[in-house]
Parts: C-alpha cells; structure tokens; sequence
C-alpha cells in the first residue's frame, strides 16, 4: 500500500522543476500569539532615563534562569520566591559596570530591532562589540536571562540564533518577505531552516511524516539518497538541529506538530544517555528556556536507536551468516564434542586475538555490534544517572517515561552507546527507515 | 515447550520448569539473591521483593517499597550463608544492607528491614555498580566505574580495604565482584576484559588473569574456593585455579559469535556452573568434564541473573522433592523455576 503510494506520487513530484502554485494550497502558519516586548523594553530604557535626571543609581532588573544542572527545584520551579535581582550602573565593581553595559547595548539593541520590524541574531549582536560582550556564550546567557526576567520569548525581543537547523523534503516555506524556499532541492545540504515567526505560510503537499535526525551526517545521508520522497512510508520530511536541538527547530517543529496534526512525527537519536536527553529535549523543552513558549512537540515519537533495534540486528545478521554452526545449537551431541575441543585450543587464540587497545576491533570480524557500540564512558553513566532522575522526577510514569527509564537502565547494565551504524546496512539505513516507520505510522492511524 | 529440554545420555541431566512467577515486578529483573528460605529479587522498579521458596508455588512474601528510586541493578546475599543480611545497589548510586529478623509481635514472621544506607556522596568515590557480601555476612565488598573495590565492615559501617586496578582511579570498570566463601579472596572483573585476584588477608593483588579480552560480566568462585569462573562479551566462560593463578580451562560451545553471558553461579558441591546470557538461554555446565549438559531456552529475550537455590537436606515443600534447583530471570519480568529430574 506504502509503495503504490509512493510511486504514483513520487514521478509527478519529479516534474516539478518548476515551483507549482504553492500559494493556493499553503496552510497559513499563524503569527505569534504574544505581542514584542516593545513596551516592557521602552519601560526600561525610561526607567533608566529618569534615573539620570533624577541622578539616582541606574538598574536594570535580572535574573538568571535555573541552571540545567540544579534539578533539585523541579517541583518548587517558580520564580514568585527567588529574589528579584539587579544589575546596578556604576554598581560596586568594575565587573557589575560592565554587565550594565553589555546589558544595556542589547537592550538598545533589542529596542532598534522592535521598532523596525526586523530581527538580529544572538551572533550578530555579539559582533557589534566583541570587546565588550568578550564571548558569545556571554550574550547568550544575557539574551536569554532578560527575557526571561522580562518575562517574555527571546524572538518576543528580536533577538534570535543563528540559522542551526536544516531540513529536506518536498514542502515549501513561503516567507513573510515574499520569498519561497522549496525544500526538495537535490543534494545532501538541506535548507537553512528559517526561524518560524518570518515563516507565512507552509505547503506540506504530499507529506505524511516528519523525521528529526540527531546527526547532521545521517540527515546529509538521507537527504542525498532523496529518502524523503523514495521512502516505503510516503513522503516525508528530514530535520536535523546538527546535535542539541536548538529553539528555532524546536519551535518550527512545535508549530507544524499543531498545523498538521495529521503528520506523523518521529525523531532518531543515538543509542546513549545525551541521545535521550535530546529526544526528551525537542518533546517536553529544555529547564534553561522553559520560560520560552511553543518549543514542546510531546507528539512527537522516539524512532530509535533502542536497545532491542541492536540486538535484534545481531541476532538477524548472525542467524544469515552462521551457516557453520546452525546446526550445533540443535544438536547437544556435537555442540558436547566440540566444546570439548575447544577446551584445549580456545585459551590460545583468545590470546592471540587480544588486542591491545579495547577500541581497535578486528575490521576482519563480521559487522555487528562489537564493531558499532562503544563502552559508556564514567561521564555518559553520569549523564544516564542525570537523564533518569528527570524521567523519574515528574512522578508517576506513564508508558513513555517507562521506555525511557528502561533504555537508559539496559544502557547501564550493558554498558554500551550505538550509533546509526549499528542498524544501518553498510551506510544505508533506508531499509531500517522503513520498517520502522510504516510499520509505526500503521499502527498510528 | 514449556519444560523439557534438549538432553541427551551420556553427558546430560534434565531440568524439568518447576514453575515460573509472571510478571514478578513491573520492570526487567536484574539481579536474583536467594537465602535457604527466599529468594530476593530487584528490577528496574523501585521496589525489592521476596518470593518464598519453600512453597510450591513460590508466593510472594515480602515486597520492599521505594528501596532504590531509580530502579536496583544489584541485591546479592552471602553465598552459603545464612541469609540474614542483604545488599542492594541503586541506580542511583546508593547501598542498601538489609536484615531480617523477626517481625515485632510476631517472631515467627521473617521480615527484611533497612539496616544501614550508603548515600552516593558516602560510597567512597567512583559510582558503585556490583557487590557481594562476604559467607560470614559481615563484609560487602563493591566496585565502582573507575575500576576499584572497596570492602566494607558492615558492622562497624566503615570502609575496610580498597584495592585499586589502575593508576588512582583510573582503572577500568569493575562490572563483576565476588568473595570467597572461606573470606580470603576478592575477585573482580572490568570491562578491559581483566580479571583481578586479591588476598584479603595481605591486603593486596594476588592475581591478574588474562584470557577473556572482552568485558567481564560475572566472576564466581567455586564453594571449596579452589576455582574461579569469569564470563562476559566473550561468551566463554574462562576458570582459573586459585591456588597459582593459572587459566585451567575453557567452557564453551561452538558458535561464532555467542552471545554475552551475564550471570554465573557454582552449585553447592561445585560440580555444575549455570550460566544465563542475552540471547536467552540459561545453561549448566558440568565443570569437570568441560561440557553443558543442559540448555533451557524458554525466552529469547535477555537473562539478566540466573541462580542455584541452596540445596537443602530435606525437601523444601510438599510435592516438590529435594532435587536440585536453579532460577532465571530477566527482560521478561517473570521468575523461572527449574528443578532436576529425579527418578531416573
């Protein structure tokens, strides 16, 4: 049903090399429901203003989002008891002077954006005075901090990252300023995924699937074979963030997740503790920028890698290659026998095999998972510790929080991190794809 | 199916499903303690829980609610002995030693209570993972992430010994820890594939035993301390002799790659070894001979822990002899009970 599908559908998508008239059948991507900053930014810069005339102590209030790390306050998350902070002009140390600055200038900065309509990224702010901001980590964490003390998005204040994220498929994004990116270009690049609020509308055409990919080179794999239109499943979309999930890609994904409630939507992760931070990442939004709104997709479902993917891969592939010995798991007289012989010679070559780095594995040995898995580092059982305790922390589980307490415990008891490489069948993981999502998107409807 | 397994004269013996326990906890199981009475069991769930073994059908006795939050990897008992005390490690990194006693008001109902908790910040540094406690009960002996052990005097709750197997913290994940029933030797086996021997007494490395190469699961000495078993990604199962540290033998079958073994134990008299591994299967081996005599393959999904139950003089219930009897669990979050065939 999936192929005839896709072949009545994919050679008319081939024809169009010229755009169809994308505008008629485009779904309108709504504006964003909250209003610029513009009036809390121009309330301070007054503040600040009448601070001057009057001659007393310039402030500007800020406070810092939790930390990712300090999970403790979960519960007790808001801010009503924290103490209103504030950064003070000429302040008590030459540091506190300075933060006013770099604090003041995107707040200007910020305010010129607003009243011309137009956006600035977080980078460009950051080269309007490399001197004075001294990293881009620094305006960062400041873009993010006054938005959340102003209590608003950071795109609520014109500011916004740097296109991060790509995407590949047969749609069209027809922008605010008029133009149109068609998604379906050839090649493995993908398109520079635009930040949503300068998105006007959206033509899905034929697609019936979303696919995030954790891996930039999985997603350049995919997009160059055209998985999204050869695909068993239909036609579909590819996104990848190129690793932690960024919020322009978080929020398109959470805007078309409700544009499209027909679409179904999966995301493919590394098997390891950071590919399930991710995962959980793009479903349920991050604790730095939970102030943000718009950027959960909690429909959004975990492909893989698990653990079963990999070790049924193994068994698969050992059943197909082990002609030698499939007779000797039947047979207890033989499998006696020569267990008997291989008392006398194993110690030998299990010797000779040893290979002095744990990593080097014989390229010679059949492909299968001592050859794509790697140990977990003391640092990734840290982070499944961390991941767990998330999982954990919001109460009872339901079905998907016990999937991913049960990954991340085999994980652990097995001491392993895959790859894609794992599933894949010598770089093409299409047919893996496949299985996958037509037998998920069956289910699903 | 269901019970009967592939065995053929002269070199086997038949284990026959004595009865299996669905769904004994919510999650996988990963690790099985048993005493002469229980068997204790932990999974993914927070709860522990302690099935009677003196009855036919196994009923449930005791269920430990909230013991790890983050779900148990490890409970272990003292082997051969008496089955008072019990450890437990967390996900979470914490210990847990257990007692049981009789239950106030009613000295005739055995329950198991929280003894002593190690917290993750008071574990001794590295993250623990595997424990076993020591026949006498009165030392826990733990591996942590960055390959050491640290022996524990549970009753005077302080750390005893460590024995490091790399540069200061620096070793490679200790995944496997066993104690010697006479209290003389500690046993450890790491993901590098090495496998170290400790003399308790001299307070320092004895052994270092090579032949596995791939990460090691399981070490198990046997009950007159004489050998040592090691298992793991190999799927071998390499045994050592104690008394000069030299690799004796091989328990294998041939298959190309055969899948990891997770969980080793001896029998009481040290003539048969069990082995359970990923693809399901739980094996006994006769030692001596160097052969399996039985294969049991009623799950194809992963056994986490496989254990001989302590063989008792008399028959542990009605109907159900005093044959020699062993449990598996894993993925499949039942308990499977096996007993020998008698009679032949």
């Amino acid at each position: 049903m999936d192929a005839t599908q896709s072949s009545d559908v994919h050679p008319r998508r081939q024809h169009h090399s010229v755009l169809p008239d994308v505008s008629s059948e485009a779904v309108q991507v709504p504006p964003g429901t909250r209003t610029p900053a513009i009036s809390q930014i121009e309330a301070l810069l007054e503040s600040i203003v009448d601070a001057i005339y009057t001659g007393d102590e310039l402030v500007i209030p800020y406070r810092s989002v939790r930390s990712p790390n300090n999970g403790a306050n979960s519960q007790s998350q808001h801010e009503e008891n924290r103490p209103l902070d504030v950064v003070r002009f000429p302040g008590r140390t030459i540091q506190e002077a300075k933060k006013f600055e770099a604090l003041f200038r995107i707040i200007e900065m910020s305010h010129e954006v607003l009243l011309s309509g137009n956006l600035i990224t977080k980078r460009n702010i950051y080269y309007q005075n490399p001197d004075l901001f001294r990293s881009q980590g620094a305006v960062d964490d400041m873009v993010d901090n006054i938005a959340f003390t102003l209590g608003v998005g950071r795109e609520d204040l014109g500011i916004v990252a740097a296109a991060k994220g790509l995407i590949s498929g047969p749609i069209d994004l027809i922008l605010r300023d008029g133009s149109i990116h068609s998604c379906d270009v050839t090649g493995d690049t993908g398109t520079l995924l635009p930040s949503i609020s300068s998105i006007q509308k959206i033509n899905f055409r034929a697609t019936r699937w979303v696919l995030v990919i954790e891996k930039e080179a999985t997603f350049r794999t995919l997009a160059a074979s055209q998985y999204s239109t050869t695909s068993k499943a239909g036609h579909g979309i590819l996104i990848t963030a190129k690793g932690f999930p960024d919020l322009t890609t978080r929020r398109f994904l959470s805007v078309i997740s409700t544009l499209r409630p027909q679409l179904d939507l999966f995301v493919l992760v590394d098997f390891d503790p950071h590919g399930v931070a991710i995962m959980r990442t793009y479903r349920y939004g991050s604790r730095r920028l939970e102030h943000e709104e718009n950027a959960t997709v909690p429909r959004l479902r975990w492909l893989g890698i698990a653990s079963d993917d990999i070790f049924n891969e193994t068994t698969h592939r050992h059943e197909t290659s082990g002609i030698d010995n499939s007779q000797a798991s039947q047979d207890t007289a033989s499998q006696e026998t020569a267990s008997q012989a291989s008392m006398a010679n194993s110690f030998d070559s299990s010797q000779s095999k040893r290979p002095t780095k744990r990593a080097k594995i014989s390229r010679a040995q059949a492909r299968g998972p001592s050859e794509s898995i790697l140990p977990l580092t003391q640092h990734d059982r840290r982070k499944a510790v961390d991941v767990m305790k998330e999982v954990s922390g919001v109460g009872a589980l339901n079905n998907d929080g016990a999937q991913q307490m049960r990954e991340l415990q085999r994980m652990l008891m097995l001491n392993i991190k895959a790859e894609i490489q794992a599933v894949d069948n010598y770089g093409d993981s299409s047919e893996w794809l496949d299985a996958k999502l037509s037998k998920l998107i069956d289910l699903g409807h | 199916m269901s019970g009967w397994l592939l065995s053929k004269p002269p070199f086997s013996k038949q284990y026959l499903t004595a009865h299996t326990v669905d769904e004994a906890h919510p999650a996988e199981i990963f690790s099985l303690a048993p005493t002469p009475t229980t068997l204790l069991s932990a999974s993914g769930s927070s709860a522990l829980r302690v099935h009677s073994i003196t009855d036919a059908t196994f009923p449930l006795q005791q269920t430990i609610p909230d013991a790890h939050k983050l779900g148990c990897h490890h409970v272990c008992t003292a082997r051969g002995g008496a089955g008072t005390v019990a450890a437990s490690v967390g996900f979470g990194g914490e210990i847990k030693v257990w007692a049981c006693g009789g239950k106030p008001g009613a000295e005739d109902v055995k329950e198991w209570q929280l003894q002593w908790e190690l917290p993750p910040s008071k574990t001794g540094g590295g993250d623990v993972w595997a424990v076993a406690l020591s026949a006498d009960e009165g030392y826990l002996a733990c591996t942590t992430s960055d390959g050491r052990i640290h022996v524990w005097d549970i009753n005077g709750r302080e750390k005893i010994q460590t024995y490091e197997t790399g540069a200061r913290g620096g070793g490679s994940f200790a995944m496997a820890v066993d104690l010697s029933r006479d209290g003389r030797l500690t046993a450890s086996g790491h993901e590098s594939g090495g496998v170290y021997v400790f003399n308790n007494d001299a307070g320092r490395m004895v052994y270092s035993l090579s032949g596995l190469a791939k990460p090691v699961r399981t070490v198990a000495f046997s009950p007159g301390c004489k050998r040592l078993a090691a298992a793991g990604n190999a799927g071998v199962i390499a045994i050592y002799d104690m008394e000069h540290g030299e690799h004796v033998g091989n328990l294998t079958t041939p298959s190309s790659r055969p899948a990891w073994i997770t969980s080793l134990d001896w029998n009481d008299t040290g003539e048969y070894l069990l082995s359970g591994s990923l693809d399901g299967k739980v094996k006994v081996w006769d030692v001596a001979r160097g052969v399996c005599v039985a294969t049991h393959s009623e799950t194809d999904t992963a056994l986490w822990s496989v254990r001989w139950l302590p063989k008792t003089e008399r028959a542990l219930g009605p109907g159900m002899g005093k044959s020699e009897m062993f449990c598996a669990a894993g993925a499949s979050r039942s308990l499977a009970f096996y007993r020998e065939a008698t009679g032949s």
